[in-house]
């Protein structure tokens, strides 16, 4: 009898099409689990389908309800309220209540847990579970990218938490998966989550995250179907699957961009006649198509993802690439018979490396003399953190709300300002950016910003790529979203 | 020879030390801050929680007290815990070590299995077509890297026999079958160069040997070319070429590492690169004290080898 259930159970699993596993193939293990203390985004994209926050974005980058249904704010906007999800339970069985939120806000901002997401949450005055399914976040002053921060305060489970004192090894969420099994360097297995509440989703029965470091590995492996997915695949690989039966290549506009920062402490960018001839240098549609083979836009301070926030490049005057006016600012600031400097670069990156070659060839013709120094990770990394470059080029990483990126980069003090910036009009701007709660006031704040910003501040901007994934035909349902999350592969089915 | 045997291994210990100074020092010197490197580009990192990291880690404390602190737990065999998961170092390599064991042991298998033939032919054929041609591939064995060898073997596979298993492993006791058949692509990838080195090296010493007296006396006394060959000349032969084999484990445990890497093979190599890329010491130690103690190991079979393959040999 009771093996005749199990059949049939299993005859209703396939039918749904449930009995799969898709197998998706990333470039390494996780870094830890804990979604409250990780940064990887190796750790994210396994961490984003295994726990909820109150709100998530979706491919459109706007914001949807998740454990929240819905909000109400006050006119002065100070108070939300959240109305929570009911019939909702963690992956051990518990009911998620509004203790839950309140609990998973005070383990963020305690300072023992050390959680990079506390800065998002230092507004946040107090939070009060009003019933088991409402939950009130009362602010200390109005701050616009308030709900845009939320999808970071994942909802996790105290007494997991309790049990194992963090939450680097084990998963206990409430998202559509569920933590099944970690093989070191091998892969990471999810099981579908029976008890989700969407429902129909998820639409295979597990994914398993393979761990292939290398990117023509991966290629090969989705050419003869041991992999169904790839994430994040580089421009060059994108170019050989893209032409391949059987393959589909997605591609969408990244948050993040590579760039070219400098110090702003040091001679000779210390001086914005010299950072303006840099950008006056660069000529960023040639540098799209050597670097990312077209497969990228170039872009100012935010990204043109960002259709509500980005400014054209049109409107930059030192977008136009112009060797000449450079040299002439060059002598201007000083330096009549040009500039030496190191562009310091990160080896694990290609992109990275790349645009940084090009970059140097073209600012030859303007003055620049750089010399590009390619580092392994400790070392950029140290070297980033300490402030002790001329220039650097890198990767950074974008958010949905303007202030999320711009604020903790170009703030006096800002926590990733390894410029050493500090342009007491563009501090005003950020303040007055995060206190206008009306849109369109702040898309107007946010205009001056990125004008300030493009020419004469501490970043060249080169270019936002094309965001690609590869799947095989048989996979159906994924979306891709510009923030890299994974979180539509709860809809993937598997033909 | 027991006392031989004893003394070695009494200098495998020495060695140990030497090499466990060595590592622990250099580890430090390369750039790169261990706990920098751990909190990455996070948002909020205060100088209070790099100290607090810091000292959680035990990294505050002057280099001899690490070094000491280290040591001791070695001695008691324990190899600390892994700076970024927490678990166990020792676990963490016995995990990965029989997965690069089995690659390392097939590859130096098939190497010693395809290059005997291919030295003997080579040198029994010598100045003909068969030996220019065994000579020119032994070049180009010897010269072409074997990662790119293996990701030119893995687009060929993956287009041509669509349908092999060539990607990350299984271990043997889930799946032989399936674990043999991944083993393959990355065994003939790791086992070229020595094939190429051992066949050179096995050619020049039989023909050195070939070249000798008492093989002259034995073809004028009216020896079959056979029996001179594989009874007389073989067995002479083999010194050098047992030497150049015990350096070449060598080799291909460092070939191993980037092998491991183009095929997902979830073995020390890849553990090793991580490891040295997060500057995660314990880890780092511990993985090259283990691969030491192999190496050094492996070394002294050699050397015993020698007695067994000549008895004139004699251990003092």
């Amino acid at each position: 009898m009771r093996r005749r259930i199990l059949t049939l159970a299993l005859a209703a699993l396939i039918g749904f099409g449930l009995a799969q596993t898709l197998e998706i193939a990333v470039d390494q293990s996780p870094a830890g689990l804990d979604p409250h203390i990780v940064t990887a985004f190796s750790s994210f994209q396994i961490i984003g389908q295994v726990y909820d926050g109150l709100l998530e974005i979706n491919a459109d980058l706007q914001l949807e309800p998740a454990l929240a249904t819905g909000y109400s704010v006050s006119p002065d906007g100070l108070t939300y309220t959240f109305d929570l999800r009911d019939g909702v339970t963690f992956h051990n069985g518990r009911p998620f209540t509004a203790a839950d939120v309140v609990y998973s806000y005070e383990r963020i901002i305690d300072v023992e847990t050390g959680s990079p997401q506390a800065s998002r949450f230092a507004i946040v005055a107090s939070v009060e579970a009003i019933d088991e399914l409402t939950v009130v976040f009362t602010l200390a002053e109005p701050y616009a990218p308030f709900l845009a921060n939320l999808p970071n305060l994942t909802i996790v489970a105290q007494e997991v938490v309790e049990e194992h004192d963090n939450l680097q090894q084990v998963m206990v969420g409430t998202g559509p998966f569920m933590l099944a099994e970690i093989v070191p360097d091998t892969y990471t297995l999810l099981t579908a989550n029976p008890d989700y509440y969407r429902a129909g989703e998820p639409g295979v029965a597990a994914l398993r995250y393979n761990v292939v470091p290398e990117a023509s590995t991966r290629a090969a492996g989705l050419r003869t179907g041991a992999y169904h997915l790839i994430p994040d695949v580089d421009p060059a690989t994108a170019q050989t699957l893209g032409g391949v039966t059987g393959i589909t290549m997605l591609g969408v506009q990244e948050l993040s961009y590579s760039l070219i920062g400098v110090n702003t402490t040091r001679p000779p960018f210390d001086d914005a006649r010299v950072r303006r001839a840099l950008n006056l240098a660069i000529d960023r549609d040639e540098l799209v198509e050597a670097v990312y083979f077209g497969s990228a836009a170039p872009g100012g301070p935010l990204s043109p993802g960002l259709t509500d926030w980005a400014l054209p490049v049109a409107e930059y005057s030192c977008y136009a690439p112009d060797a000449a006016a450079a040299r002439a600012l060059l002598a201007e600031a000083g330096y009549p018979d040009g500039i030496d400097f190191e562009i310091l670069t990160l080896g694990t990156l290609r992109v990275v490396v790349d645009a940084a070659q090009v970059v140097q060839a073209q600012l030859a013709d303007a003055g620049f003399r750089a010399t590009v120094n390619v580092e392994e990770l400790g070392t950029f990394v140290q070297r980033w953190r300490n402030s002790d470059f001329d220039a650097f080029a890198s990767l950074n990483g974008g958010n949905i709300d303007p202030d999320g990126y711009l604020d903790r980069t170009f703030r006096s003090g800002g926590s990733t300002n390894v410029f050493l910036y500090s342009n007491p009009a563009v501090d005003t701007l950020l303040t007055a950016g995060q206190r206008a709660v009306d849109v369109s006031t702040r898309q107007g704040i946010y205009a001056d910003l990125q004008r300030a910003l493009a020419c004469d501040g501490p970043i060249a901007h080169l270019a936002y790529a094309t965001l690609f994934t590869a799947h095989r035909d048989e996979v159906s349902g994924f979306v891709q979203t510009p923030t890299r999350s994974l979180r539509y592969l709860r809809n993937v089915t598997l033909n | 020879m027991t006392s031989y045997v004893v003394r070695r291994l009494l200098d495998l210990v020495f060695v140990l030390f030497g090499v466990s100074v060595l590592i622990f020092l250099m580890l430090r010197m390369i750039p790169g801050d261990a706990v920098l490197i751990m909190l990455g580009a996070n948002v909020d990192i205060t100088p209070d929680r790099v100290e607090a990291l810091r000292r959680s880690l035990g990294l505050h404390l002057p280099l001899h007290e690490q070094y000491w602190q280290w040591l001791t737990g070695v001695v008691r065999g324990d190899l600390g815990r892994s700076i970024w998961t927490g678990r166990p170092v020792l676990d963490e390599i016995l995990a990965r070590l029989p997965v690069t064991l089995q690659l390392t042991g097939l590859a130096l298998a098939a190497a010693i299995v395809v290059s005997f033939p291919i030295g003997i032919l080579s040198a029994s054929l010598r100045g003909g077509t068969a030996d220019t041609v065994v000579r020119i591939l032994a070049i180009l064995g010897l010269t072409l890297p074997s990662f790119w060898v293996g990701v030119l073997m893995l687009y060929f596979a993956s287009i041509y026999l669509p349908l092999w298993p060539t990607i990350g492993y299984v271990p043997f006791a889930d799946d032989p079958g399936g674990n043999l058949a991944r083993m393959v692509l990355p065994v003939i990838a790791v086992s070229l160069p020595m094939v190429a080195g051992l066949s050179r090296i096995l050619r020049s010493s039989l023909l050195d040997v070939l070249s000798l007296d008492y093989i002259r006396t034995g073809r004028a006394k009216g020896l079959a070319r056979r029996t001179l060959l594989y009874k007389h000349a073989l067995r002479n032969a083999m010194i050098p070429v047992v030497t150049v084999i015990g350096v070449q484990v060598g080799y291909l445990l460092s070939g191993v590492v980037v092998i491991e890497q183009v095929f997902a093979i979830p073995g020390i190599g890849r553990l090793v690169i991580g490891a040295i890329n997060e500057r995660n010491y314990p880890l780092v130690q511990g993985v090259i004290l283990i691969v030491t103690a192999v190496f050094v190991f492996v070394n002294l079979l050699v050397d015993l080898a020698y007695a067994w393959i000549d008895p004139r040999v004699e251990y003092a």
